[in-house]
């Protein structure tokens, strides 16, 4: 039997719902590209990762597929909407499916999420393949005036570690 | 090999244009990978990568997969990653250490120089432990970069090298103590194109207005982009050279005026840096050495340091391609330096970077095509204005395709030379018979 101290404790059911909510509407924005409502998710330390693959990295010190702050995530999001980013144009369609979300509370605003996800993206733009992506991602979000604002994301590729092809969409 | 159904692969490429098959014939890149890959100098990886003894990497020469070990004399080895016996993957694991290397089929121990020295029950073993050697490359190693090669007879690594040494020089003369540590890790972006087109690309300045557009608009401070993306062709000072034997680069270094640009920053943004580099090479000196920044430098045939990454091209197949990089970290140079130019890499290159997401893409977008609409393809911009320097090396306008040229002309080189190797034997065994 694991001890109990170390599993998440159930949070009320809205409160759940609240959080799930917040996560599947973040997806939903990156499924569609809409670049302008993701960017409005996101809070002001911001810190968006993509290590290489499953394992424990240093972001300062091992290199990062993604390892972007606020800062650099806006200009990756002004470079999306130029219009001549060809990697993303036009925009690859896209599904993502989240599950196995685990919630743990961090502070009274604050919550960590956990889960699994699986990435349907066609790269239209280019070679015309399915590509298929699968890996485990964490969420930091707060709470903040109508809803809540995300200040982490961290996606790890199981695939990272080997050859991957271009991911220009937010993933 | 035989010669009677080798292509003269040699009459696809002309002074000025290339033909599109030499990127998409299943059997040119057959060639490729015994001409250029077996028989010629190709890196493998840096000698800090492997600082202990027992410390091994995985690679590839072209797709035939190797181990560059750090032998038990402190020396560098590169093995064919293949079981003597029968032929199995030597080592699974990308990187580690160990004492030796045992086949987990039937357990044949070999060393770190490919000799065979131990067999399970070895009383039912016939013949020699010596003549199961797992198949040693030969090597050599230039300010730490390690080259290999399978062809018995080589010429030195130097000559290969050429005038290109200097680009190796001028990276690892950026850290304090004069050499590199290759610690970040490797992140592996795909491709569906053929492997020339990226070496092509890394050392094309007329693109870089046009795929990296949205780059330009994207970002807010250009700094040392700023005289790149300029759209006026006169007031470009970059330039773009063919440094011979296939090796070629395009130079910012006009366009830094001062020192660190090259890393985004104000000369005295980093003194403990600038402090250590006095001391290792002079007041003076080390300003010229910083003023210059590193290189953008292809080494045929697969490696390219892109300023502050080092990077290589690993053919998969005749429609694939894999860009890895880690960042060109400086050997004794304080840690937030580092860290930049870990941000700057990180920037720059991968599957989802600001630039070669871009470049993956028009390079995908080029193979497709060819692949089916064969075509003579044009390389002759800038012909007329090109200069050649003192040792042969040719500077041109930033933008012109001066740096193709020669990748071209040295890569039809290889297979003239191959092939009259091929007639010149032929030949003699005729005359042999007679």
């Amino acid at each position: 039997m694991s001890d109990p101290a170390t599993q998440p404790k159930f949070l009320p059911y809205e409160e759940r719902c609240e959080v799930e909510d917040f996560i599947l509407t973040e997806a939903r924005y990156a499924d569609e590209s809409r670049y302008d409502d993701w960017e409005a998710l996101l809070e002001d330390d911001m810190i968006y990762w993509v290590p290489r693959g499953v394992g424990d990295f240093d972001p300062n010190r091992d290199i990062s597929i993604i390892n972007d702050n606020r800062s650099r995530v806006a200009t990756r999001i002004r470079q999306l909407k130029t219009g001549t980013r060809h990697s993303q144009t036009p925009v690859s369609p896209m599904s993502r499916v989240i599950s196995n979300i685990v919630i743990t509370r961090l502070s009274d605003s604050e919550y960590k999420v956990n889960a699994n996800f699986v990435l349907h993206e066609v790269a239209v733009q280019s070679t015309e393949i399915m590509n298929i992506m699968p890996g485990r991602v964490e969420y930091h979000i707060r709470r903040r005036e109508n809803g809540f604002g995300m200040f982490y994301k961290k996606i790890t590729l199981i695939n990272g570690a080997s050859a991957v092809p271009t991911i220009a969409y937010l993933i | 090999m035989s010669s009677s159904d080798e292509l003269p692969i040699g009459q696809l490429v002309r002074k000025e244009s290339v033909h599109s098959r030499v990127y998409t014939d299943q059997k040119i890149f057959d060639r490729e990978m015994e001409e250029i890959f077996r028989q010629g100098w190709v890196f493998v990886g840096h000698a800090s990568e492997v600082p202990k003894k027992g410390n091994f990497i995985r690679r590839t020469m072209g797709l035939e997969e190797v181990l560059m070990v750090r032998t038990m004399d402190d020396d560098i080895s590169v093995l064919a990653n293949r079981c003597a016996h029968r032929g199995n993957l030597l080592c699974q694991h990308k990187k580690g250490k160990k004492r030796n290397f045992a086949c987990e089929y039937h357990g044949w121990v070999f060393d770190f120089k490919g000799n065979l020295i131990d067999v399970p029950f070895s009383d039912g073993f016939k013949g020699e432990l010596s003549d199961h050697a797992t198949t040693a490359a030969k090597v050599s190693n230039y300010r730490g970069f390690v080259f290999a090669t399978f062809n018995t007879d080589p010429i030195s690594l130097e000559e290969h090298l050429g005038r290109a040494r200097f680009a190796l020089d001028r990276a690892s003369d950026l850290a304090p103590g004069g050499e590199l540590d290759l610690y970040g890790g490797w992140v592996e972006h795909a491709f569906k194109s053929n492997w020339k087109m990226l070496a092509e690309n890394n050392v094309d300045g007329y693109h870089v207005s046009f795929v990296h557009d949205s780059f330009a608009k994207g970002i807010k401070v250009n700094y040392k982009y700023e005289n790149v993306l300029v759209t006026e062709e006169d007031k470009l000072e970059c330039v773009a050279r063919d440094l011979g034997d296939g090796h070629a680069e395009i130079d910012y270094e006009p366009t830094y005026e001062k020192p660190l640009v090259w890393l985004g920053v104000d000369p005295d943004k980093y003194p403990e840096y600038t402090d250590a580099m006095a001391k290792a090479y002079g007041a003076e000196e080390s300003q010229e050495i910083m003023r210059k920044g590193p290189p953008h430098t292809f080494i045929f045939p697969n490696l390219f340091i892109a300023e502050t990454a080092v990077t290589m091209v690993q053919p998969t197949g005749v429609d694939g391609v894999v860009n890895w990089h880690t960042p060109l970290y400086l050997k004794g140079a304080p840690e937030a330096v580092n860290r930049r130019i870990l941000r700057q890499c990180e920037a720059a290159l991968g599957p989802s970077a600001f630039l070669l997401a871009d470049d993956a893409t028009i390079s995908e977008r080029q193979w497709a095509e060819l692949e089916n609409s064969p075509a003579w393809l044009d390389l002759s911009r800038g012909a007329d204005r090109e200069e050649v320097e003192e040792g042969g090396t040719i500077t041109s306008h930033y933008t012109d395709e001066t740096p193709n040229r020669g990748y071209w002309q040295h890569y039809a080189k290889v297979f003239n030379d191959a092939d009259a190797r091929a007639a010149n034997n032929a030949k003699s065994a005729v005359e042999a018979a007679e």
